[in-house]
């Protein structure tokens, strides 16, 4: 639905459209495959604004319908979260 | 987990909205254990920001703003002594039904012997030229500003996206005090429902259908937007751009259902476009194609917090029968009432069957007196006008997506059902109220309200002013929550035309 290359898909990691449609040329059938050239759906939100823009654009290349066959790269944890959160200290407990 | 010993409850719910606090309610009437988590520093969901009146049916509350049905929600969780942990983010579900989450900076876990997932809809983004500058907006994160910090996000306002959210929070943006300059909608036609369309309608904003934003423009933020009519396969027809001054853009094109939890949970998925894309298989229980977890609401597919409420008490239900908290008929029984009232709200609603007026009086009734005039005739789950009347004048029936019929001769032109349509598409008409005039009772929930007695313009249907009227009289009862019912005299003419006044205009 946007009408030029240049159009941001991910902004946190600022790949394009454009960027994204040459990852596909280069053979990515998949989030993943798509994830490891650009680095799209690796920045703060964790793909969780630009996955569905991704999966969009690859509906026209590849058949979306099995979510499992996508690779998607959904994992725990499903949120940002401070890596301190999970450090157990004897003396202080978390933190 | 580090050290420390994993708590447990029977049901652990995620997600405070509509659907988690339903089914909590429920599985914790049935006697079980109930934590609900939510990342949110207030319960909820979506319904904190919603400060429109609800359609639906009379048992949901309907009619109550949004939020109202939130505090009743919370009322009845809190008699029931269900535990609702607040600011807790939950970050994964493991394979021994734990689920993890961070509270005040700290990790924590409970363990759940049944797990109920009510993660609501995330909203969908909208890629364009100029779409990452500042002054371009969800809508959700409008309604955030506007509704709930009371900050308006622009002055001028473009609105992308007509189905109800966009309709919704064009209409509350207004009631804020900003212009809201247009909505833009890709497809030929406006989703909303009707009803919600014509408030925004009778306030004059344009409706661009088959338009597109080509590009937001501006150095640092918004500063205007460029939009253009495309053909029917979306592409832009060449010479059609406009530009349209504004300083936000509100994006409101759709949800999809917030996944993550049960996709790492190792739920099965179908793909279904018009509930939101991907959607937890789940079956008759709300129960997933793992054993144990369930889901409700906007995650189980995009559709209405009426429908999220069923769906979160059929998941609650189904989890304590699981649990062997009620007996099979008893928790059969109890199902069975949830199903009919889902069945019902879903009736043939996506059809979108558009019906006659049947609400319309006849010319003879208009010549006897005062009489309410109904102007619904989509197939919408909501009937508190049937109810509203005490005199039996109007008929809704089952299935509840039935539009009102207005049987004229029983009603008394009493108007007390105005306030009570949350599509504010209500109104009284005394054709004969002089000889030269007549008066018509219309809802209004803008503000400043019109001074009794003041000289106002009058708009019809479509946001024109077409004639002058008086202000006869204003009533603001405590019982229509913040909706004002303005009697208006205008000239007889236009007894059928007028539906409204210019809001902020000229008099006011
Ligand atoms: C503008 C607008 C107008 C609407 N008008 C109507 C209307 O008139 N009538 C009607 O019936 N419906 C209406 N709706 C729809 C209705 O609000 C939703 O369908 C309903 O709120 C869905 O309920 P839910 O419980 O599934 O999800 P939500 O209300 O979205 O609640 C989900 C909750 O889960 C929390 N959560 C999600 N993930 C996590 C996590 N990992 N950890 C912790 N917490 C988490 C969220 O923060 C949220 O509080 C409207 C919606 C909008 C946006
Ligand atoms: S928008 Fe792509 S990771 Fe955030």
């Amino acid at each position: 639905m946007s009408h030029e290359k240049n159009v941001c898909i991910c902004r946190c990691e600022e790949v394009t459209e454009g960027e994204i449609l040459r990852a596909i040329e280069e053979g990515a059938r998949t989030v993943k495959g798509i994830k490891i050239r650009t680095q799209a759906t690796m920045g703060l939100c964790q793909g969780r604004t630009c996955r569905r823009l991704i999966v969009n654009i690859l509906s026209k290349h590849v058949d979306i319908n099995d979510i499992s066959k996508l690779e998607i790269g959904i994992r725990v944890p499903v949120r940002t979260i401070k890596i301190k959160n999970f450090i157990y200290d004897e003396g202080k407990g978390y933190e | 987990m580090g050290e420390e010993i994993i708590k447990k409850s029977q049901v652990v719910v995620i997600g405070a909205g509509p659907a988690g606090l339903c089914a909590a309610i429920e599985a914790r009437k049935a006697g079980a254990t109930v934590l609900v988590l939510d990342e949110n520093d207030r319960p909820g969901g979506q319904l904190f920001k919603q400060i429109h009146k609800f359609f639906g049916s009379g048992k949901h509350w309907a009619g109550l703003r949004g939020f109202r049905i939130g505090e009743n929600l919370l009322k009845e969780a809190g008699q029931l002594g269900v535990k609702i942990l607040l600011n807790a983010e939950v970050y994964g579900i493991f394979d021994d039904m734990t689920v993890g989450y961070i509270r005040n900076g700290v990790e924590k876990a409970i363990k759940g012997e049944r797990i109920i997932i009510a993660t609501g809809g995330i909203e969908n983004a909208l890629p364009f030229p100029g779409g990452t500058l500042p002054g371009v907006m969800g809508a959700g994160g409008v309604q955030t500003m506007v509704n709930i910090h009371r900050v308006l996000p622009g002055k001028k306002i473009l609105m992308v996206g007509s189905g109800n959210v966009g309709v919704i929070v064009s209409y509350q943006l207004m009631q804020a005090g900003a212009e809201v300059v247009g909505i833009v909608e890709a497809a030929g036609r406006v989703r909303a429902y009707e009803v919600h369309l014509n408030k925004i309608k009778r306030a004059g904003v344009p409706i661009y259908t088959s338009h597109v934003v080509k590009e937001a423009i501006g150095k640092d933020e918004v500063e205007g937007a460029i939009i253009a009519r495309v053909d029917d396969n979306l592409n832009i027809i060449e010479g059609s751009e406009k530009h349209l001054d504004v300083d936000c853009l509100c994006i409101a094109v759709g949800l999809n259902p917030q996944i993550e939890l049960p996709y790492i949970a190792g739920c099965k998925f179908s793909y279904i476009p018009e509930r939101g894309g991907y959607i937890p298989v789940f079956d008759e229980n709300m129960e997933t194609s793992v054993k144990g977890i369930y889901v409700a609401g906007d995650v189980a597919g995009i559709e209405e917090a009426s429908i999220a409420m069923e769906e979160g008490r059929l998941a609650g239900i189904a989890c304590a029968g699981s649990l062997g908290l009620y007996d099979k008929e008893t928790e059969e029984k109890l199902k069975k009432e949830v199903k009919k009232i889902l069945r019902a709200m879903r009736t043939k609603h996506d059809s979108r069957i558009i019906h006659s007026l049947t609400g319309i009086p006849s010319n003879d009734r208009f010549e006897k007196g005062p009489v309410a005039v109904i102007e619904c005739k989509e197939e919408i789950p909501c009937n508190p006008c049937e109810s509203a009347c005490v005199f039996g004048a109007i008929k809704v029936g089952e299935p509840i997506t039935n539009p009102p019929v207005l049987f004229e001769e029983k009603c008394t032109g009493c108007g007390r059902c105005i306030p009570k349509c949350p599509g504010m598409a209500i109104f009284l008409i005394h054709k004969n109220y002089t000889d030269k005039t007549s008066l018509i009772k219309f809802p209004y929930e803008y503000l400043p309200v019109p001074e009794k007695g003041g000289l106002v313009s009058c708009v019809n249907r479509n946001g024109e002013i077409i004639s002058r009227g008086r202000i006869i009289d204003i009533k603001a009862s405590k019982k229509d929550d913040g909706t004002k019912i303005i009697a208006m005299e205008i000239p007889k003419e236009y007894f059928n035309d007028v539906r409204g006044i210019q809001i902020r205009g000229d008099g006011i």
